[in-house]
């Protein structure tokens, strides 16, 4: 289980759209951990999955939803076998496509900026979080409210 | 010829002037005699009994009764007058001298006058001016009676041309070579006629009796008739005067048969039509030159109207069936085809696949129509050649008028559809300028197999992606397929499993292999995203090889800034919350909603542009044919139409229209008041109605921006002209904010209207009026509705819009044309230089580094884009287990790859490439090396390995991935080079040609200091083209040495700008005293310490002197003090009074210091550089004088200004200051800089050649007739460019001959020219080498 979820964490909504409401389905969500105080924008499809601010929700980031582990294909797999999935009521499936960095000195942070389909992701926090991800990674996105 | 060669040549002697007997059988010896060949299809020509067809034509002569001039000789025969003695027809010039000249073949100089007769055509000896005594017999006389009247008549007499011709025949064969004449100059005379084959004077009988003749051979006929009576007049003896009016009748009558619209002819002889002569055959654009040698009509075209398809694919044209039963393609029967071929033989012309006719191998051919089709479908054999019907994939040649660059006819493959009219997807409409609100394009047939070929590979639509002119795709997605790929790629585009497998399938007609991706969102439903289909559509399987990898930014792009690192800026890119970031990764669309910035042409960062140059034409245009199905299906689906409620504003969007024009408005009349009061603040070198004029017209355009700008804001996102404007498919912000809120400032001339009346644009205002409303601003939406005077304004700018059109097509067509001929036999030798036909270098490597400019990957014209190359060799070769290296490292790795390929013995990559290379790895480096130090700030003791690790994750580099970059950007260099054999005179000259029909023919703009007018535009084109030795706005900037500070600039302007002493002087009073009256001046000097000029009155005094027109002298003035000076002037006393106040009139005018030919200098601000000066925390301005007005050498001898970096935009003036080197540099920045400011980007290497070109010679020689005269061109080039028969006469005078080794000439000729793929040539051994046998015993094979 572990070496499938690459991190876990529970995030309260901060803001919606920070910059104004620009799409009719889909949302910009700012959230902020508890435990590894990480920040993370999110853009989260409203009309399926609504996101108010303050709606606390536990995010975990995993490599495939195969429970015994096998990598995923990245391609179509229908089929009601179980799955990591079940357990979460929102998950999307998408690819890291960039690593950075920000600050200098004590404030370093590392970003991971993850693409589900167009619907991006942001991760910033301590460096030592980003360490199991992989440029090119294949990422679901499981989210469960709390 | 000479007469004697005449008659030998001819057949017949023609006497008559008639044409037919009452039987239709023409004279004997008239002008239609059989002899020289049948007049029509029943006759049979009584020279070689050829029929209509076959005769050649024979000529006829008929011999004059005197000799005349032939007309085209004239400047010759005046010119060889003019050198040789009327009386011994020997040259004028010394033994000695003559001969050295016989040496240098040079024309020798010009004694003794000859001048053409004015309106007559005769020449006239006028020796009043022949003073010397050279004519003894005269002198006397002459002295006499120079100054009478009378003399003229004495000393002129006129040389008929039989005096003519006998000093002629005279001329000895030395002095006929010394001036240049290839042939006896009494040929210059015309004795006999020669009469032309009737061939090339049919004649055509009407119904009846009557016929219509030729224009020559009506001519001919009163040539006889008038040399007829003529002969008759010489008959009788006495009528010497009137023989001479007979003379002259003959005269011009012949002088019209060679040239109908020769001068001095009398008004009498003018007839009502002119006949045409030979002349008129030849020259102009219906002549035979440009009408029927470089260009012929030709068989197997097609022309229709066209219509969009976005089911064809880009390469494919769709042709009309009925276009496809007429126009045929002769194909060989060979076993592969022969039933084909027979099924064609059967179904016959006008069964769809069928055929026309069959020709055979002994020659002989069979047309189709009857009822032997069967047998002869039958009989076919391999080896006949069955002209059939034009069928799927046959090759085509599609071409739209006007030509402007070879992308105007591209080679298509044929696809036969039902209907009228030619169909191609409209992704191609680009290359051809089309559109289809009723263009018609033509299409051509090639009817060979060679020819086929080469039409595939050299003009086939998939060759010509990309234009030369800048390396920009041309192909590419345009108006309906950039607005759906918008709208599918929006963020909130979600598709369940059904739509998006349909959406999948719409892309390849459901025939592709598709891999349906993981869904974006798997729970709580599986939704698919738009990006996901797009990245299907780039990638639709896995077993597809193509990993696109690009970032551009869209015009929806906010580039907000997150924060600083150092003094890098970190751009929100990706996250941009409008999604305006389109970042494709390993052919997955990651973010952005894709616009034209991805999708269009004109970006070389580009989706296809970058497809193009990573893989091949096919991935790129199977990438388009994919998109353009799709998206034409989607928005089928989808529906996308505008109505009145998306112009309708809302009421918050008018309310805030309404106030910004209020708020506008109010400011103006506060401009108004001021200048009204004359408070206005003024513009530097403006007056107050200029400054308020700019003031306001800055305001007013300023409100429809504005209210553009409100406009994309207040409208909701789905209104549709909000989206095309988004995309970039149609429509600008002003076009909405034009139909939503306000129109804006209607402009006629660049400035606001003009008055038509007295003091006021229209009688509806005040006079005087400079209110906004008065003076053309529209405050009105189109949606609103314009008010009376609101819609005349407008109507003027439209109209000017109209004219401007109209006259630009003219105008820079003539320009594309001149350039051709120009740089049409430029090329690129196997040498690598760029030759003119005649073998001239005009480059010793073409653009200093002999690169392709359509395949330059860098925005400037640099043959790759390394940061781009990068990041896709980083996305492509994974990190995975290969050690990363270090910043140290980096350099070395580069150096040695370097070696490895770089420095190869024959140089394949130029010192300037590598070094760039080198560069862009320094960055690099230093950007890793501060990474890891900001590591290791951070960690210091913890775990740093594992932080390292996050490091080079972050900004790393392998030493695969190196070598594979490396690898990639030499090999990938050297493909980029140019092949020999590419036409790039003919590119480049396009290159130039064409963006001028785009350009708007507004000339003039402000020059960053206002009312300082540059011309732009195709007007300024054309001067440095033509090399003028006038333009219009002549500027000079020049640097000063103290640029930081605005008053030594003010002081070295007053340097430079012409000062008058009126200007400086107190006064200028006349003093009038008992001894003597004066003029006194006193000068200023306040006012020039003001102005820190170095004025005093021995300056004054000095440079009113050298005023030529003052006519005083040194001893006139007398400097009375520093600050006074009298002047004197010797005149007699009853005259001073006049003279003076005459004195005082001009005086003031007198330039007292600066320069001459300047019209004023102005001081102007630097642009800001926009490096991080502001960290000093003042920002420096800096200063330089733009100085209107010629005088470079003067300028740049100023005292105060930085000699060396000061620049003209006066070619002819650099050239002559500095050199023929600085010219080129000159043309070749002006070009750069005036296509710039029109937003047009043509590749450098196109204008160095057009400046290498111009300057190649030593001197600018301008693209027009005359400088293209002097680029050694031949003498069909130039009868086919301009003055056609001026060019043939010399010609023929001075017996040049033309080696046809041009392009122009080989046109003419018809044979292939030595450019491109005929720049080969094979040679066979014409012996058969003997056969070598081998003596001795069997040779051993082991």
């Amino acid at each position: 289980m572990s070496n499938i979820v690459l991190f876990e964490d529970i995030f309260v909504v901060d803001k919606i759209d920070p910059d104004g409401k620009k799409f009719d389905k889909v949302s910009r969500i700012e959230a902020r951990s508890q435990n590894c105080d990480m920040y993370m924008l999110l853009d989260v499809n409203t009309e399926v999955y609504r996101m108010r601010i303050g709606d606390k929700f536990t995010m975990a980031l995993a490599h495939t939803l195969n429970l015994d582990g096998t990598p995923d294909t990245g391609y179509y797999t229908p089929g009601g076998r179980k799955s990591l999935a079940d357990k979460y009521e929102y998950v999307m499936h998408g690819k890291l496509y960039k690593i950075s960095d920000e600050g200098s000195g004590k404030h370093l942070k590392a970003e991971i900026y993850v693409s589900y389909g167009g619907l991006l992701m942001m991760l910033k926090g301590d460096p030592s979080y980003i360490t199991q991800f992989e440029l090119d990674q294949k990422l679901f996105l499981l989210m469960r409210k709390l | 010829m000479s007469g004697t060669e005449i008659m030998k040549a001819a057949e017949v002697q023609v006497h008559l002037g008639r044409y037919y007997q009452n039987n239709k059988v023409p004279f004997e010896g008239g002008l239609l005699d059989p002899r020289m060949g049948p007049a029509n299809k029943t006759c049979v020509c009584a020279t070689c009994h050829g029929d209509f067809g076959d005769c050649p034509g024979h000529y006829g002569y008929f011999n004059l009764a005197l000799p005349v001039y032939n007309v085209g000789y004239m400047t010759t025969i005046l010119d060889v007058l003019k050198c040789i003695c009327k009386s011994c027809s020997r040259i004028l010039l010394d033994e000695k001298i003559s001969k050295e000249f016989l040496k240098k073949m040079r024309n020798p100089n010009m004694e003794g006058m000859v001048k053409k007769a004015v309106a007559v055509l005769g020449i006239i000896h006028d020796r009043s001016k022949v003073t010397d005594g050279s004519l003894e017999e005269c002198k006397s006389a002459i002295f006499h009676t120079k100054e009478s009247k009378a003399s003229f008549n004495v000393a002129t007499y006129i040389l008929n041309p039989i005096k003519v011709l006998y000093l002629f025949k005279r001329m000895t064969a030395e002095d006929c070579e010394m001036l240049y004449l290839s042939e006896r100059p009494e040929k210059l005379i015309i004795t006999n006629i020669a009469v032309p084959p009737i061939a090339i004077r049919p004649s055509v009988i009407m119904d009846g009796s009557r016929s219509n003749e030729n224009d020559i051979t009506e001519r001919m006929k009163n040539i006889i008739q008038v040399n007829a009576s003529l002969r008759q007049e010489l008959l009788e003896a006495n009528a010497a005067f009137r023989c001479l009016a007979g003379w002259d009748t003959l005269q011009f009558e012949v002088a019209q048969y060679i040239n109908s619209d020769v001068r001095g002819i009398p008004f009498a002889m003018q007839a009502s039509k002119p006949l045409s002569g030979f002349v008129q055959r030849l020259k102009g654009k219906q002549g035979r030159f440009r009408g029927n040698l470089s260009g012929k009509r030709v068989e197997y075209t097609g022309r229709t109207v066209i219509s969009p398809d976005p089911n064809l694919k880009i390469t494919e044209v769709g042709i009309p069936i009925r276009m496809a039963r007429i126009l045929t393609y002769p194909e060989r029967v060979s076993h592969h085809n022969i039933e084909k071929l027979r099924q064609c033989v059967r179904n016959g012309p006008d069964k769809y696949p069928g055929a026309r006719m069959i020709r055979y191998p002994d020659g002989t051919a069979r047309a189709l129509i009857g009822k032997f089709r069967i047998r002869y479908a039958d009989e076919l054999k391999y080896g006949c050649i069955v002209d059939r019907h034009l069928e799927d994939g046959d090759v085509v040649l599609f071409n739209r008028q006007p030509s402007l660059h070879r992308m105007s006819i591209m080679c298509h493959r044929a696809r036969i559809m039902p209907w009228r009219t030619l169909r191609f997807n409209e992704s191609v409409c680009n290359p051809y300028n089309a559109d289809f609100d009723g263009d018609e394009m033509n299409m051509h047939v090639p009817q060979t197999e060679e020819a086929r070929t080469e039409a595939l590979l050299l003009m086939g639509v998939q060759n010509n992606l990309c234009t030369p002119k800048n390396g920009e795709v041309l192909v590419a997605s345009t108006q309906d397929f950039l607005t759906s790929s918008f709208l599918i790629t929006r963020k909130d585009m979600f598709y369940d499993r059904a739509d998006f497998s349909l959406m999948c399938c719409y892309m390849g007609d459901g025939m592709d292999i598709i891999d349906l991706p993981a869904p974006a969102i798997l729970k709580p439903i599986e939704l698919w995203t738009g990006k996901q289909l797009f990245s299907v559509l780039l990638r639709p399987h896995a077993s597809m090889r193509v990993y696109l990898n690009l970032t551009v930014k869209e015009k929806t792009y906010s580039n907000k800034l997150i924060r600083t690192e150092g003094d890098e800026e970190i751009r929100i890119e990706t996250m941009c919350p409008n999604d305006g970031f389109v970042y494709i990764r390993n052919s997955e669309l990651i973010s952005g909603q894709l616009g034209k910035a991805t999708l269009g042409n004109g970006n070389k960062d580009g989706l296809y542009s970058v497809l193009l140059s990573d893989y091949n034409p096919h991935a790129a245009s199977v990438c388009m044919n994919r998109l353009a199905k799709l998206s034409a299906r989607w928005i089928g689906n989808h529906g996308f139409s505008i109505g009145i409620d998306d112009v309708q504003p809302k009421k918050e969007l008018s309310d805030k229209k309404g106030k910004l024009i209020s708020e506008n408005y109010e400011v103006c009349n506060v401009k108004i008041k001021e200048f009204n009061e004359g408070k206005l603040h003024l513009k530097p070198g403006c007056d107050p109605a200029q400054t308020l004029e700019a003031v306001l017209t800055d305001l007013l355009n300023r409100i429809r921006e504005d209210a553009g700008k409100e406009c994309m804001k207040g409208l909701p996102w789905r209104n549709s002209p909000l989206i095309m404007s988004q995309c970039g498919s149609k429509g600008s912000p002003i076009n909405i904010s034009q139909m939503v809120a306000c129109v804006g400032q209607q402009s006629v001339g660049g400035r606001r209207a003009p008055n038509g009346f007295i003091d006021r644009s229209l009688p509806h205002f005040q006079r005087k009026s400079k209110a906004p409303a008065a003076k053309g601003f529209v405050a009105n939406s189109f949606y609103s509705g314009l008010t009376a005077t609101e819609f005349f304004f407008h109507t003027m700018g439209g109209r000017e819009g109209l004219v401007d059109t109209a006259v630009k097509t003219a105008d820079t067509g003539y320009m594309s044309r001149r350039l051709i001929k120009a740089l049409e036999d430029l090329f690129i030798h196997y040498d690598n230089t760029v030759r003119n036909a005649s073998g001239c270098v005009v480059q010793f490597l073409y653009g200093d580094d002999g690169m392709d400019p359509a395949q330059m990957e860098g925005k400037s014209g640099d043959p790759l884009n390394f940061g781009r190359l990068l990041m896709k060799i980083e996305a492509t070769c994974p990190a995975r287990g290969h050690k990363y290296l270090a910043p140290q490292e980096i350099s070395k790795m580069v150096e040695k790859q370097v070696a490895g390929y770089g420095m190869n013995p024959d140089k394949t990559c130029s010192e300037a490439f590598i070094n760039s290379l080198r560069k862009f790895f320094e960055s690099r480096q230093d950007k890793l090396e501060q990474k890891i130090k900001l590591i290791e700030d951070f960690c210091g003791d913890r775990k740093s390995e594992i932080l390292e690790k996050v490091a080079h994750k972050i900004s790393g580099i392998t030493e695969t991935l190196l070598e594979v970059f490396m690898e990639t950007c030499l090999s990938r260099y050297r493909l980029k080079k140019i092949e020999a054999g590419t036409a790039i005179g003919a590119i480049g000259a396009q290159s130039i040609g064409e963006p001028g029909t785009q350009m708007t023919l507004k000339t003039f703009h402000f020059a960053g200091v206002a009312s300082m007018n540059i011309t732009q535009g195709v007007p300024r084109i054309k001067e440095i083209i033509n090399g003028a030795k006038r333009i219009s706005t002549p500027v000079i900037s020049a640097e000063l040495e103290f640029d930081d500070n605005e008053n030594s600039a003010r002081v070295v302007k007053g340097r430079i700008e012409k000062t008058i002493l009126g200007q400086v002087a107190k006064s200028i009073k006349i003093v009038m005293t008992a001894r003597k009256a004066a003029i006194v001046i006193a000068l200023d000097m306040e006012t020039i310490e003001d102005a820190h000029l170095c004025i005093n009155a021995d300056i004054v005094k000095e440079s009113i002197i050298q005023t030529p027109k003052l006519k005083l002298k040194q001893q006139n003035i007398t400097v009375l003090d520093v600050r006074k000076l009298e002047i004197v002037p010797s005149v007699v006393k009853s005259k001073i009074h006049f003279e003076l106040n005459s004195l005082k009139k001009v005086l003031p005018m007198v330039i007292v210091k600066g320069i001459k030919t300047v019209e004023r200098a102005v001081i102007a601000e630097k642009e800001k550089e926009k490096k991080k000066v502001n960290e000093n925390e003042k920002l420096k301005k800096k200063y330089r004088l733009l100085v209107e007005g010629t005088g470079l050498l003067a300028v740049m001898g100023t005292d105060g200004i930085d000699g060396r970096k000061t620049k003209s935009n006066h070619v002819i003036e650099v050239h002559q200051t500095l050199g023929i080197e600085a010219a080129r540099i000159c043309i070749i920045d002006e070009i750069g800089e005036t296509m710039k400011h029109h937003g047009m980007s043509i590749d450098i290497r196109h204008m160095m050649l057009l400046g290498d070109l111009m300057t190649f010679r030593g001197e600018v020689l301008g693209i027009t007739r005359f400088g293209i005269q002097k680029m050694d061109k031949s003498v069909l080039m130039l009868a086919s460019f301009e003055k056609t028969a001026d060019h043939l006469f010399n010609a023929s005078v001075n017996g040049r001959d033309d080696k046809i080794e041009g392009v122009s000439e080989c046109i003419i000729m018809g044979i292939p020219m030595p450019i491109g793929t005929g720049i080969l040539k094979v040679r066979q051994r014409d012996v058969v080498p003997p056969l070598l046998s081998y003596e001795g015993p069997n040779p051993i094979i082991s």
